[in-house]
């Protein structure tokens, strides 16, 4: 287990009504509808918070018929504390982790479920939003330029500023009216 | 409408003891949620005040704020439900649900 995990789990143990949802998994598994019930939560607030339980791998679910059943991982909990705040840190150096935590905060900021939401003024910010929009094109594989537009339309309307960007920036080579993404 | 404007400002009231309470109770996302209910309810109460203090604008200009908020609000959660974004699915229905309440008052102090 590595720092990140432990820091999940505590973070989503250190509220009452996901305790409270841990606690009333002890007795067994359960649904959602059931636990919104029992703690007095909307069906939607308690999905919020199996989701967070989940992440930090605290519960596991399984989809039967219309319902989600969640139960315990009973592995993660039976690790004691001492195993938990002993964890390692991940093997990477301070300046690697803040490039990437600033890298994930521009993605953020910038996109809505999949869509570019404006086309950053600087540079760097810029960078990191084409970088994203190139993984959508396989490395080495040629592009038309309708093929290419209909990958970067749906993520913004401007596609033509982005294109004409990601050819600038050396993300994309154009030949002609074909397009390979380098990088 | 000053019947209203009262119940709105007893909801932002109860919502920020509920906030509180939930604070204390260690329910810091629960707490979240009831802020934007709170939130709601203060939006809500800005625009009744400042619509119907406007020349001209009236019940029907409060009436269609909120229908726009409606379809902002449910095209958002209907964003967040396709993505399975947990939290803003809690947040759009939150605030949707606070709108309904508002709605529903409102045309009662209106007629």
């Amino acid at each position: 287990m590595t720092q990140e995990n432990a820091l999940k789990i505590f973070k989503s143990l250190s509220d009452m009504s996901r305790l409270r949802i841990v606690q009333s998994l002890t007795g067994g598994e359960m649904y959602t509808e059931l636990l919104a019930e029992r703690l007095g939560l909307t069906p939607s607030t308690v999905s919020f918070h199996m989701k967070k339980l989940e992440d930090a791998s605290l519960v596991v679910s399984r989809k039967e018929q219309y319902y989600t059943v969640y139960s315990l991982n009973r592995d993660m909990l039976a690790a004691s504390l001492f195993d938990v705040a002993s964890s390692e840190p991940e093997q990477t150096d301070d300046q690697q982790k803040r490039e990437k935590e600033y890298r994930q905060k521009v993605i953020d900021t910038f996109f809505e479920y999949g869509k570019l939401k404006a086309i950053p003024v600087q540079r760097k910010k810029k960078l990191i939003c084409y970088e994203v929009i190139a993984e959508r094109f396989v490395p080495g594989k040629v592009y038309s330029e309708k093929e290419l537009n209909a990958v970067i339309s749906p993520i913004h309307e401007d596609y033509c500023t982005i294109r004409r960007d990601m050819i600038s920036e050396g993300i994309l080579t154009r030949k002609g009216s074909e397009y390979v993404r380098v990088k | 409408m000053e019947t209203f404007i009262d119940y709105l400002t007893e909801k932002i009231e109860s919502g920020k003891a509920e906030i509180a309470g939930l604070e204390a109770d260690g329910r810091k996302d629960d707490a979240d949620f009831a802020r934007v209910r709170t939130n709601i309810y203060e939006v809500c109460r800005t625009v009744t005040g400042a619509l119907t203090s406007r020349p001209g604008a009236g019940n029907g200009a409060v009436k269609a704020q909120f229908e726009r908020f409606k379809a902002i609000w449910g095209g958002a959660l209907e964003k967040a439900r396709e993505h399975g974004d947990a939290r803003n699915i809690v947040v759009e229905e939150t605030k949707l649900q606070a709108l309904e309440d508002v709605i529903a008052h409102f045309q009662e102090a209106a007629e």
